[in-house]
């Protein structure tokens, strides 16, 4: 039986997190350096981690375990956002960094893994916690589990678990493979899919505002929602990851995962509790209550662009075809936006529109809730500025809530304007807010799953985009269709002009 | 100097300054925001340095967006009391907008302390949290301070400012009997402490030797056990006792600064040998048997205690324990 720690103090400090091992596949790679170890490191210097945390870096690079630590030592100087570097912190941490080389299709890595986990256990008392986390090619996700599985390594005397990084599949099927070749290893409950935009803080505080208030949720419906607008835009362009987008695609790469995550955040009916198979439960739910579109649906409820070439800021901007490792044809899209509906009583009729891509105007996330107009005019037209209630959740940046209103101009006479009443994030709490992998990474270590994907939902997100990847791979389309640094297809615009609305100009 | 304040028109100042900045934005920006989380009153000596207190809560308002009244106590015998209002406003990184904050002065002679309450009570922000920070340890449990502790939902003080460390906790646990949620930052320090000896105690390995422990030595400087040592012993052997251990909690003067090592150890040493200990710079050191890590461990400054205190409006049952517990043992003593 666990014996209670009852030196805990939840008011003063945050939740204290059991020793273990955490082994990164993929440990040479560029999310381990730029996101995992600095966002473990910090996670240190917070005070979070146990004394005897280790991590085990794995990947084929031979390498020793000092010239592991000198490597990541030089990522985290590099990559730590928002905090200092502490040569005092680095020097405990680092004892904890161990490297074992090896090729995940060979067992006798497995092996080797297998008696440095032994030592680590002995030596820094683990109690048999290992988080094995797949940082690799997606490609050797299945190998790298099944490695696991025939070392024995996936049970121990402490817990093992399994986090695992998107792309979770490229389609329906290969997704349904890839979940029956982790589970032939790990229990789905112990399989961890992260999809990191659900542990930014802002997406997390959609919840708080939705459940934590009463006088939102009785609005949150087809009755006083009009429509909802999902934006994610990125002024940059592919940055040298031309030869992966160039499979993946803005519909695989950003709207199957993260979007249709934000947008079950949303539109999920109030778990009972917050614990973790009651909330991914009703988002699953949700997931699976996306209409999916008939094939002849998806030419006028899913748009599909790609950048060319322009001059922003008086620099030249290569189109996508253009830049490096790109099919100079290349028929993917770098843009896509999409309608969806959802097929319950609480949102039957109410378009979801989701949009994203490449090269847009300007970097932003963000929710908007359009509400209905008021249902009776009472001051007339006041030239356009009676206009509907709107709701801004904001992700990135500047994260915060809005909610802009009509309200009576100073003077005579009964002069309308829209005003805007602002939650800034950053204003009401000046602390800094964890990384999303900070987030993560603690919640899998402390087996709190709430802000993990799980196989249902992946399933669903990936059966609601499976006819419009269907539709587009058999469309031939006329590419490059929007300038880089403008704000899409002009068919974007016009799929939401046939509904009465449009897109809100950020 | 005045000898009344009229609260009316602080709060006409007050509406003024923000007609102002709204002006002062014309068309081209995009606004001020104006937070605001709680009202903080602050009672500080006039002589204190008045930057010193502006600096921490011109800090504390990005944390905790408050309206602020500050209370300069001026040591005089004649009744002189009068108000000033201003904003405490900044630019958050990389944003374009500025947040705003209100902030009154009164200043009051010792002789008219006792009318500031009145003056105090229509300037809270209806419905947020009040808290009462005092800086002035000779006010505590003074008949100004109570009534203003009166409207406040929790009060804050720094016990480590009371001349005899044992007699502070001995009052401070009688006025938080009578019904006062109270906080002390001489507690507030502990935290990183006692975060540090949690984690030590989340490992079952360790956890399950805690009944076995025989006893826990504090070092600290100085020949008398100042709060913050009384605090971490009585909250200690109150962590002890619920698993099942009473060992002998001492504590002892050693040459460091601040509270300087805290130490388990069982009767048998193989068991579980644990110490946490400040070392040099901001760094602790965490000792369990032979292993060793290190983390940050920056000195705390008013800032940092008072934005942990004022995150918890609420009563804090683990320290009404730890304070009833210690002033407990200053009686046996």
């Amino acid at each position: 039986m666990p014996v209670e720690n009852p030196f805990q103090d939840p008011l003063r400090f945050e939740r204290r997190t059991p020793e273990c091992t955490v082994v990164i596949f993929g440990a040479n790679g560029d999310l381990t350096k730029r996101k995992l170890l600095p966002a473990l490191y910090r996670l240190m210097y917070e005070r979070r981690l146990a004394p005897g945390f280790a991590v085990v870096g794995v990947s084929r690079t031979p390498m020793s375990d000092d010239q592991f630590r000198e490597k990541m030592r030089e990522s985290v100087v590099k990559f730590l956002e928002d905090s200092p570097f502490d040569e005092g912190v680095w020097e405990g941490f680092s004892q904890g960094l161990f490297y074992v080389s090896g090729d995940v299709q060979d067992p006798e890595l497995y092996k080797r893994l297998a008696a440095r986990l032994e030592e680590i256990e002995k030596s820094r008392h683990t109690g048999g916690n290992v988080l094995f986390y797949l940082s690799t090619q997606p490609s050797q996700y299945g190998a790298a589990a099944k490695g696991i599985g025939a070392a024995g390594l996936a049970r121990g005397k402490g817990w093992r678990r399994l986090v695992v990084e998107k792309p979770f599949g490229h389609d329906l099927e290969s997704a349904r493979a890839l979940s029956r070749e982790l589970q032939e290893v790990f229990p789905e409950s112990e399989v961890y899919r992260i999809d990191h935009y659900l542990g930014k803080e802002t997406v997390q505080n959609i919840l708080a505002f939705r459940w934590g208030n009463g006088i939102f949720e009785p609005l949150w419906n087809r009755r006083y929602v009009n429509h909802v607008q999902i934006t994610a835009a990125e002024s940059i362009g592919v940055e040298g990851r031309g030869a992966y987008y160039q499979e993946a695609g803005a519909l695989r790469d950003m709207i199957q995962n993260h979007l249709l995550q934000v947008m079950a955040t949303i539109a999920m009916e109030p778990s009972g509790v917050f614990e973790p198979t009651a909330v991914r439960d009703e988002r699953a739910k949700l997931l699976r209550s996306i209409r999916v579109m008939k094939h002849e649906e998806v030419h006028t409820n899913a748009v599909a662009g790609q950048y060319g070439p322009a001059r922003i800021g008086g620099v030249d901007v290569p189109g996508f075809r253009q830049e490096p490792g790109v099919d100079p044809n290349s028929q993917t899209e770098t843009y896509a936006a999409i309608t969806f509906f959802v097929d319950n009583w609480r949102w039957a009729k109410v378009p979801f529109y989701i949009r994203t891509g490449k090269r847009l105007p300007k970097r932003v996330s963000e929710i908007a809730i359009h509400f209905n107009p008021a249902p009776h005019s009472v001051f007339g037209n006041h030239n356009g500025e009676m206009q509907p209630n709107l709701l801004i959740l904001r992700i990135q940046p500047e994260e915060g809530i809005s909610l802009k209103f009509v309200s009576k101009q100073p003077g005579a006479g009964m002069k309308l304007r829209p005003v805007s009443m602002d939650f800034n994030y950053g204003a009401s709490f000046g602390e800094r807010s964890p990384s999303a992998y900070e987030t993560l990474l603690l919640d899998a270590i402390q087996g709190d799953a709430t802000l993990y994907s799980r196989q249902d939902m992946v399933e669903a997100s990936w059966g609601a985009v499976t006819p419009i990847l269907e539709v587009w791979k058999a469309t031939k389309f006329d590419f490059p269709n929007y300038p880089a640094g403008t704000w899409g297809p002009k068919e974007a615009d016009e799929m939401l002009r046939r509904r009465g609305h449009e897109w809100r100009k950020i | 100097m005045s000898t009344t304040i009229q609260p009316d028109r602080i709060l006409r100042e007050l509406s003024e300054l923000w007609v102002t900045f709204g002006k002062q934005d014309g068309d081209q920006s995009t606004g001020v925001l104006r937070a605001c989380a709680m009202t903080l009153v602050v009672v500080a000596d006039a002589k204190e340095n008045a930057a010193e207190v502006g600096e921490t809560l011109a800090s504390l308002m990005r944390d905790h967006p408050s309206r602020a009244i500050v209370v300069r106590v001026l040591d005089d015998a004649k009744p002189e009391l009068e108000a000033r209002v201003f904003a405490q406003c900044w630019m958050p990184l990389g944003q374009r907008r500025q947040i705003c904050c209100e902030q009154i002065e009164i200043s009051s002679s010792n002789i008219s302390l006792a009318d500031v309450p009145a003056v105090v009570l229509p300037l809270i922000v209806a419905d947020l949290p009040v808290i009462v920070w005092s800086k002035i340890p000779r006010l505590f449990a003074t008949p100004a301070l109570e009534a203003l502790s009166r409207l406040a939902t929790k009060t804050i003080i720094d016990s480590a400012a009371f001349p005899d460390a044992g007699s502070a906790l001995r009052r401070l646990s009688q006025v938080a009997s009578s019904g006062l949620v109270l906080g002390d930052l001489a507690w507030t320090r502990l935290t990183r402490w006692r975060e540090l000896i949690a984690q030590i105690f989340e490992n079952p390995d360790y956890s399950s030797h805690l009944p076995a422990i025989t006893s826990v030595t504090i070092c600290h400087p100085g020949e008398n056990a100042p709060a913050t040592v009384r605090y971490i012993a009585a909250w200690l052997v109150l962590c002890l006792e619920r698993a099942g251990s009473r060992p002998a909690v001492r504590w002892k003067p050693e040459d460091c600064a601040g509270l300087g090592r805290i130490e388990f150890t069982t009767a048998d040493p193989s068991l579980l040998n644990a110490s946490v200990r400040k070392l040099e710079g901001s760094i602790a050191e965490v000792r369990v048997n032979s292993l060793i890590s290190r983390t940050v461990f920056p000195e705390a400054s008013d800032y940092d205690l008072l934005r942990e205190e004022l995150s918890i409006s609420g009563r804090d049952a683990v320290f009404e324990a730890a304070l009833a517990r210690a002033a407990e043992s200053v009686e046996e003593r």
